[in-house]
């Protein structure tokens, strides 16, 4: 009764106990993501001396990382993950997803193992990875290819084959739950569409572009974004597999962060770099928001 | 003291139950360090009542403790502690292995966790001076005269350019050729009185190579081409073919690239054409370090390798080569000559450590038998050591000299000669070559950059047989250049 | 036959139960049922095969050109799981998963009813810093991350990873999007009954919100398992190493390529078995947590 006088106040009260309920989550995001981020910009104006600053470089650290002898290389090399992740790791869940849900023997099996690689921890499928590509016989892809009679092939040793089979490996491992999503985006589409479809007379492959393809584009936007995303954040993958090689044909840009920043201890230039990709990201994903907003509009 | 105050106020404001659980986490290493005071103390009351002069209370935290695998040496170790303890009892050890990375040093130093002591790498040192991560400890050594001790040539790898002193070498190294002696065997390579017919020569190493890969399968040499290491392997070639400056020391504090030279270029050629030519390198050359170079000379994937003699420990101990199979001769020559690269793995000092904990730690060496004096403790502490060289079937071979002091140098000798548990034949060449002129320093510059640019070449020119070598290498010295120049200032 | 009998039942996808009649299709069916058999290998083949090499020697596995070892010997496996003290990693392990699986439910989980549900006065600005950093991979700022834990004195110790679950921008999505599914006459009931904030978030949203909080428990855990980077920093060289920080730190020692395998494969097995008991829950999980994405 008394509340209906003062709607104004208790509606402040109750905003400060949400804020409240919220508090010390958003300390981690300031703690864990946001201050780390801010803290690197600083830290990308400065020279230093393990983590402390030394003095005031203005932009030499940039100019540092853009004149670095592999620098371009991993510029360079960030389009072609872009892309071959575009043609295999975007396209291939799909491919599962559609697929799958056309069985029905044994669905709830292939469901499970398609999405088993991605519960593997990364770490132990890079190290396997590795030594399915070796070269020579012992190599277990060679040993396979040996048993068809074909091989050795050289894999990753390759340069033209390098990035694409790096994808192939992060595709192995994430296809599964991407899979997962667009089937059950496809399971939910009505039924009555496909008859309706049938009864225009539209075959298989017709439904499939008409009906299964436009329902699950939505899902398949977000999903795309985060998959370009993803191509930034490469960096084991290559380090482990052949430290960039061959000559720098897998370099990536966070490899590249990790090397000044871990290898070399040049925390100033290793921050310089993580800002330059950031900023390539926030460009990207201002992109993608404006374009999904517009679409809603 | 302000670290727990920043602490306690962001604690504070999460939720109480966590942070209670936060301060229980922090409180308890407080507590054991007070037991350990007391300890200390106790031990220093009983000390004083026998010892006259009082000396400080000092603990030192040793990061060269072996890693919990290893029991044999661990037990070596403890035994190396408690010789310790009885010398010193003012002085608390703690073991605290650490296993020098460079991804976790620098978080570590930074967090105050550097152990006192602690072992690291022969390319770290001009990195570790720069960023003011390790000790300057000249006055240390200078007081107990280990500064003229020390090999010099090792000494100015640990200097900065102003000649202070920041580390001790634990062991000096000189590369040579480590060979499977039972794939020599089993390709016939042996001469009359039944010992391996070692190459002397780059031209040997590719013929024998081919008539050990023929007879039994396995690769001839171990080339790296992952990481640094293969650079660092290449430049051995690189003086053999006559490239012996790779980089030239202006002497103005300014360097000048030198990696596309026609004796370069020889090299790198003659390395290409053990891949395509001669077909005697491992599958995968770019998936070879430091490491699986001696797994496949241990288990007889391949049958040589470039590596040192304070690496024995590695084809045997660690990959399971008998002992008598090994061997080991001088880096091959060249058509310029023959050239043996060396240095010294270091010991450093926490940045943080005190004169006291400095020379504390550096007493410790003394009961390693790492030091250049020949007392009853160190000369008890090498042979320990060997022993459990001998026990684990690692050679106990002759070190190279980084102590040049003959007292040192004389107790070292007899110690190898007790244990000796290999047949010297097996390793004359390398130590012929290695008392000879054929020594060679690292190159001077920013070497580390100089391998990374070098490696870039070999993985080029090993997946590649079409690749241009005149081209990579050209491409290989602009890119050095570059990074001279940005370093040192252009000439 | 039988194998097409079951068609007719067909519930979804672009091939429906009277389709199936046509040989064509019958063709057609067959093939994608060849195409997921395969699939099934590709994807199980790896886990296979690390189990099968490592029960070779290390001579067996550089020179031998096999896929299956010459004999199945367990004392060599636990010949490696002794010696590297593996009950110790894994113990670490579940330490470190229990308390970010926790965190990771708890944080996550009341921003997200912040976001979706109170939506306090100026939620949004959060809501965008929020999303923000979904886009912003944290690897970029991991120096300067590992510098504040240094300063405020959590170095080696589980705390700074059990709370960096609790900043994870993907699972506060997942949590936003399920709460907003949540009937809203509920929680006005709970309100106008005198339920507090808290109240209603334990007695309404938690009991209402079981699938997505079994989802995000799978892959917090999961995800906490494999996370290497972070722990390698904080916690190796301390007694409180972890299964993955001591398979991580294998590429700075030079340990033989059979015993990082063993490694491996000893790393593999906790997500395996807790895969094979939840699979149902994981796989309906994941595609239903993400299906209103």
């Amino acid at each position: 009764m008394k509340a209906a006088n003062k709607p104004k106040e208790k509606f402040r009260k109750r905003d400060l106990i949400s804020w409240l309920v919220m508090l010390p989550s958003l300390i981690l995001f300031a703690f864990f993501v946001w201050e780390p981020l801010l803290e690197n910009i600083r830290l990308s104006f400065y020279s230093t001396k393990m983590y402390e600053t030394v003095a005031f470089t203005g932009l030499k650290n940039y100019n540092l990382v853009l004149h670095d002898v592999d620098f371009m290389a991993a510029f360079k090399n960030t389009f072609s993950y872009t892309l071959w992740s575009l043609v295999i790791g975007f396209f291939v869940p799909m491919i599962i997803g559609v697929l799958i849900t056309e069985t029905v023997h044994l669905k709830g099996f292939f469901r499970m193992a398609v999405y088993f690689p991605n519960i593997m921890p990364s770490l132990a499928t890079i190290w396997i990875w590795s030594y399915f590509f070796l070269p020579g016989a012992t190599g277990v892809l060679n040993i396979i290819a040996g048993k068809m009679g074909m091989g050795p092939y050289e894999w990753l040793n390759d340069p033209r084959w390098t990035i694409p089979l790096i994808i192939i490996t992060l595709t192995w491992k994430s296809a599964g739950s991407t899979a997962l999503i667009y089937m059950a985006n496809i399971a939910s589409i009505s039924p009555d569409l496909y008859e309706a479809a049938t009864i225009d007379g539209a075959g298989i492959m017709q439904r499939i572009r008409h009906i299964t393809i436009p329902s699950i584009f939505g899902i398949a936007k977000t999903m795309l974004i985060l998959q370009i995303i993803s191509v930034f954040q490469i960096l084991y993958e290559p380090m482990i597999f052949k430290n960039g090689g061959p000559n720098n044909a897998s370099i990536s840009l966070m490899m590249l962060m990790y090397r000044y920043g871990y290898r070399d201890y040049n925390v100033g230039k290793a921050a310089s770099l993580s800002v330059l990709v950031c900023i390539i990201l926030v460009i990207l994903s201002g992109i993608y928001m404006r374009a999904t907003r517009e679409k809603e509009n | 003291m302000k670290k727990k105050l920043i602490s306690l106020l962001l604690c504070g404001t999460m939720i109480a139950a966590l942070s209670a659980c936060g301060s229980t986490e922090k409180a308890a290493p407080t507590e054991t360090e007070t037991v350990e005071e007391t300890t200390t103390a106790t031990d220093d009351a009983a000390a004083e009542e026998t010892a006259t002069e009082e000396l400080p209370e000092v603990t030192i935290t040793l990061g060269m403790y072996p890693e919990d695998t290893l029991v044999d040496d661990i037990a070596v170790f403890d035994g190396y502690i408690a010789t310790y303890q009885e010398l010193h009892p003012n002085v608390t050890c703690v073991p605290d292995y650490y296993k020098y990375s460079t991804d976790t040093f620098m978080p570590m130093v930074e967090s105050g966790n550097c152990p006192t002591i602690f072992e690291s790498w022969f390319t770290e040192p001009t990195k570790l001076i720069a960023q003011g991560a390790i000790a300057d400890i000249t006055d240390e050594l200078e007081a107990r005269g280990w500064l003229d001790a020390m090999n010099p040539s090792i000494k100015d790898l640990l200097s900065d350019s102003n000649g202070r002193v920041y580390g001790v070498p634990r062991d000096g190294y000189a590369l040579g050729l480590m060979c499977n002696v039972e794939l020599f065997e089993a390709a016939g390579l042996v001469d009359a009185d039944g010992y391996p017919t070692l190459p002397k020569t780059w031209d040997d190493v590719a013929e024998m190579g081919k008539a050990i890969k023929d007879a039994t399968g396995s690769a001839g040499l171990v080339l790296l081409a992952q990481d640094n290491a293969g650079g660092w392997h290449f430049s051995n070639i690189a003086w053999a073919f006559g490239a012996t400056q790779l980089t030239i020391d202006n002497g103005d504090g300014t360097f000048t690239s030198n990696l596309a030279s026609d004796e370069a270029i020889a090299a790198m050629e003659f390395v290409k054409s053990l891949k395509w030519d001669y077909d005697i390198l491992t599958a995968d050359p770019l998936s070879e370090n430091w490491g699986t170079g001696f797994t496949q000379l241990g288990t007889g994937n391949a049958a040589m390798y470039i590596g040192a003699n304070d690496a024995v420990a590695q084809p045997t101990q660690v990959n399971g080569l008998p002992v008598d199979k090994l061997a080991m001769t001088a880096i091959p020559a060249g058509p310029g000559g023959q050239y043996s690269l060396y240095g010294g793995t270091p010991y450093f000092f926490s940045k943080d450590a005190t004169p006291d904990e400095i020379n504390a730690a550096l007493d410790f060496l003394e009961v390693m038998g790492k030091a250049p004096v020949a007392t009853e403790s160190s000369v008890a502490g090498m042979r320990a050591g060997a022993e459990a060289n001998v026990a684990n079937g690692v050679p106990v071979i002759q070190g190279f000299p980084c102590w040049v002091n003959q007292d040192y140098l004389d107790a070292q000798a007899s110690v190898v000669n007790e244990f000796s548990n290999v047949d010297t034949k097996l390793f004359q060449s390398y130590f012929d070559a290695t008392a000879s002129k054929g020594l060679h320093l690292e190159e001077p510059g920013s070497t580390q950059d100089m391998y990374a640019e070098l490696t870039k070449v070999l993985q080029a020119v090993l997946t590649d047989s079409n690749a241009d070598v005149a081209a990579l290498m050209k491409q290989a010295n602009d890119n050095y250049q570059t990074i001279l120049d940005s370093t040192f200032g252009a000439e | 036959m039988w194998f097409f009998d079951k068609y007719n039942d067909k519930k979804d996808g672009v091939i429906r139960g009277y389709d199936i009649r046509a040989t064509k299709v019958k063709i057609l069916a067959l093939i994608i049922m060849l195409v997921c058999l395969l699939m099934v290998c590709v994807s199980l083949f790896p886990a296979l095969w690390v189990f099968l090499a490592s029960f070779k020697d290390i001579k067996e596995f550089t020179r031998n050109v096999t896929i299956f070892p010459e004999k199945y010997d367990w004392s060599r496996m636990l010949g490696t799981w002794n010696a590297f003290k593996f009950t110790k990693y894994y113990k670490n392990s579940l330490i470190a998963i229990l308390g970010c699986s926790a965190c990771a439910i708890i944080f996550n989980g009341l921003l997200a009813y912040g976001f979706a549900i109170l939506k306090p006065k100026g939620h949004k600005i959060a809501l965008g810093l929020v999303m923000w950093s979904l886009m912003i991979p944290g690897i970029t700022s991991i120096v300067a991350l590992f510098r504040n834990i240094n300063l405020i004195g959590l170095n080696q110790s589980f705390i700074p990873i059990w709370f960096s679950f609790g900043a994870n921008a993907f699972w506060v999505v997942l949590f936003k999007q399920y709460f907003e599914g949540i009937p809203k006459e509920l929680l006005e009931a709970a309100k106008l009954d005198g339920c507090g904030v808290l109240q209603i978030f334990i007695k309404i949203m938690l009991p209402l919100s079981k699938p997505i909080l079994v989802v995000v428990a799978i892959f917090s855990i999961t995800a906490a398992w494999s996370d290497f980077l972070l722990p390698y920093l904080v916690l190796n060289g301390t007694d409180k190493t972890t299964v993955m920080v001591k398979l991580f730190s294998f590429k700075d020692t030079p340990t033989d390529a059979v015993s990082v395998l063993r490694a491996a494969f000893f790393a593999i097995i906790p997500p395996t078995v807790i895969f094979a008991i939840f699979q149902r829950q994981i796989t309906d999980g994941a595609a239903s947590g993400a299906v209103k994405g």
